[in-house]
C-alpha cells in the first residue's frame, strides 16, 4: 500500500479468511433480505447458483423467498446461512441438501457448509420484490 | 464465577453439559411427545377446521422439538439417538403430554393444550436471554408459531365451557379433564433427573428414578441457561391459569392460592401424580406410546430416521 493511501480501514489481511468460525445461529442478520447483489467473484457465482433453486411448493427462487441470509467463500469452502419459513418444514432435508450440493458444485468451490439459522425468524417481509411478483403470478395475495 | 461460554460446545465442563442437556430434554421431549399425542386426533377432531388446526399444531411442535434436539447436535448427539434409540426411561417430558386421550374427549385435548401452552409461553420468555446463544437464537422463531396454539386452545375451552347443549356436557367434560390433568400439569415445573451416567460428586445421577435432580435445575439457572426458576415459572403459570379457569366456572384442584389472591408454588407430594415424567418415572401409557412411534423404525431395521429407503444394491 502506498504511503498516500487513505486511512487504513482494515486490519492486516490474513492468507486464509476462514479462521473465524462463528457458531451456527451467529450474527448474520445484517441486511435482509440478502440477495447477493453486491457479491463478487466466487460468492457471486454461488448466489447465482442458489437463485436457480426453487421452493418445492411454489415457483419462486429460494433467494427471492428470503431464505438465504448470507454466503461467504473462503479457502474453497462456501458457507451458506439459510433459514426455513417454518420450523416444521417437511422439506428441510431436501432443501438443505440441495443447497449444499448446489453451492459445492460451483466451479472453484470444493466444499459447502450449510448453517441453518433461525434468527431473525423468517417473515413475508423477507420476500424480495421479484419474489412478491412471482408469488402474485402464482395466485397468492401478498 | 466467569460467565460460561455456551457458544463453544466442545469446551463445556461436565456440569455445564449436564445442565444444557437436561434443559433441552425438558423442552424437546415435551414438544415431541405432545405432538405424538396430538396426531391421534387427525381425521377424528370434531370439525374440519379443528382437525387441521390440531394437526398443524402437532407439526409445529415436531418442528420445535427438532429445533431443540438440534442444540444437542452440538454435543454430538444425533436425532436417531435422541428419539428412536433412546431408552424410554431417559425421556424427561412431563406426564401431562404422555397421557392418552379417551376416545373423542375433545375437552381433554383443548384443555391440555391450554395448560401446556401457557407454561410454554412463560418458559420461552425465560429463554430469550439464555447464556446459550444457540438457545436464545431459536426462541423468536418458536414464539412466532406458538401464539396461535394458545389462541386456538382458549377459543375452544371457552366454547365448551359456555355451551349449554346436552345440559352443559362441554362444561362437565372440561371439569373432568381438569380434575384429571391438573396434577400432571404441575409436573411441568418439577425437577428433572439428570441423564444416566452423568453422575458426579453431587450424587445427582439419573441412574435411579427420582434421583435428587435439584442440583441440575439450580445449575440451569445459575449458569444463565434459563433466567427464571421452576418455582417462579410455576407461580406465574398459576396466576394465569387459575383465575382464567375459575372465570369459566371451573373448580381448580388445590393450586397453592393463598388468601390474598397471590399464588405460591408450594407443591406438596399429595398434589402430584405418582409418575412425574421429569424424574424419569412415567405412566404405563408412555411405554405404549414409545412402542408405537418407534415401531416402524424398528420393524424396517432403519438406522437413519429421515431416509425413506436404502439405495438399492
Amino acid at each position: 500500500m502506498s504511503s498516500n493511501s487513505p486511512e487504513p480501514t482494515e486490519t492486516d489481511a490474513t492468507p486464509c479468511a476462514y479462521t473465524e468460525y462463528q457458531s451456527a445461529d451467529g450474527d448474520v442478520a445484517a441486511e435482509l433480505p440478502a440477495t447477493g447483489a453486491n457479491a463478487t467473484g466466487l460468492e457471486s457465482e454461488v448466489w447465482d447458483a442458489l437463485y436457480e433453486i426453487e421452493d418445492p411448493e411454489m415457483p419462486i427462487s429460494i433467494v427471492d423467498l428470503g431464505l438465504i441470509y448470507g454466503v461467504s467463500v473462503a479457502a474453497g469452502v462456501a458457507t451458506v446461512d439459510m433459514t426455513l419459513t417454518y420450523s416444521g418444514c417437511p422439506a428441510r432435508e431436501m432443501l438443505t441438501e440441495e443447497v449444499e450440493e448446489t453451492a459445492a458444485a460451483v466451479e472453484g468451490v470444493d466444499d459447502a457448509d450449510l448453517r441453518l439459522v433461525w434468527n431473525p425468524p423468517w417473515t413475508v417481509d423477507l420476500v424480495t420484490e421479484q419474489g412478491k411478483e412471482d408469488l402474485r403470478e402464482f395466485g397468492l395475495s401478498i | 464465577m466467569a460467565t460460561p461460554d455456551f457458544s463453544e460446545p466442545e469446551e463445556l465442563t461436565a456440569r455445564e453439559r449436564r445442565a444444557l442437556e437436561s434443559l433441552i430434554k425438558r423442552l424437546a421431549d415435551d414438544e415431541f411427545v405432545l405432538a405424538e399425542r396430538y396426531t391421534e386426533w387427525q381425521v377424528r377432531a370434531p370439525t374440519l377446521e379443528s382437525d387441521l388446526a390440531l394437526a398443524n399444531n402437532a407439526q409445529d411442535e415436531l418442528g420445535h422439538a427438532r429445533l431443540w434436539y438440534d442444540v444437542l447436535g452440538d454435543l454430538g448427539y444425533t436425532e436417531r439417538e435422541l428419539v428412536y434409540e433412546r431408552d424410554p426411561a431417559e425421556f424427561r417430558h412431563s406426564t401431562l403430554v404422555e397421557l392418552p386421550f379417551e376416545d373423542g374427549d375433545w375437552a381433554d385435548a383443548v384443555l391440555r393444550s391450554y395448560l401446556y401452552d401457557v407454561a410454554e409461553e412463560l418458559r420461552l420468555e425465560a429463554l430469550e436471554d439464555s447464556s446459550s446463544p444457540t438457545i436464545a437464537n431459536r426462541v423468536a422463531k418458536i414464539q412466532q408459531e406458538e401464539g396461535y396454539h394458545r389462541e386456538h386452545a382458549q377459543n375452544w375451552v371457552e366454547r365448551l365451557a359456555e355451551g349449554e347443549s346436552n345440559g352443559g356436557e362441554g362444561h362437565k367434560r372440561l371439569q373432568a379433564a381438569l380434575d384429571r390433568l391438573f396434577p400432571h400439569a404441575l409436573t411441568l415445573f418439577e425437577s428433572c433427573a439428570p441423564p444416566r451416567g452423568a453422575n458426579d460428586a453431587n450424587d445427582a445421577s439419573g441412574d435411579k428414578p427420582r434421583a435428587a435432580g435439584s442440583d441440575v435445575e439450580a445449575d440451569i439457572v445459575d449458569l444463565g441457561l434459563r433466567t427464571a426458576t421452576l418455582e417462579e415459572l410455576g407461580e406465574e403459570w398459576l396466576a394465569i391459569v387459575v383465575p382464567y379457569l375459575e372465570s369459566l366456572g371451573l373448580d381448580v384442584p388445590e393450586s397453592g392460592q393463598t388468601g390474598d389472591g397471590e399464588f405460591e408454588f408450594e407443591v406438596t407430594q399429595e398434589m402430584l401424580p405418582d409418575e412425574r415424567g421429569r424424574d424419569g418415572t412415567h405412566t404405563d401409557a408412555w411405554a405404549d406410546l414409545y412402542d408405537d412411534f418407534t415401531h416402524t423404525y424398528r420393524e424396517l431395521g432403519r438406522s437413519e430416521p429421515t431416509k425413506i429407503m436404502e439405495i438399492p444394491e
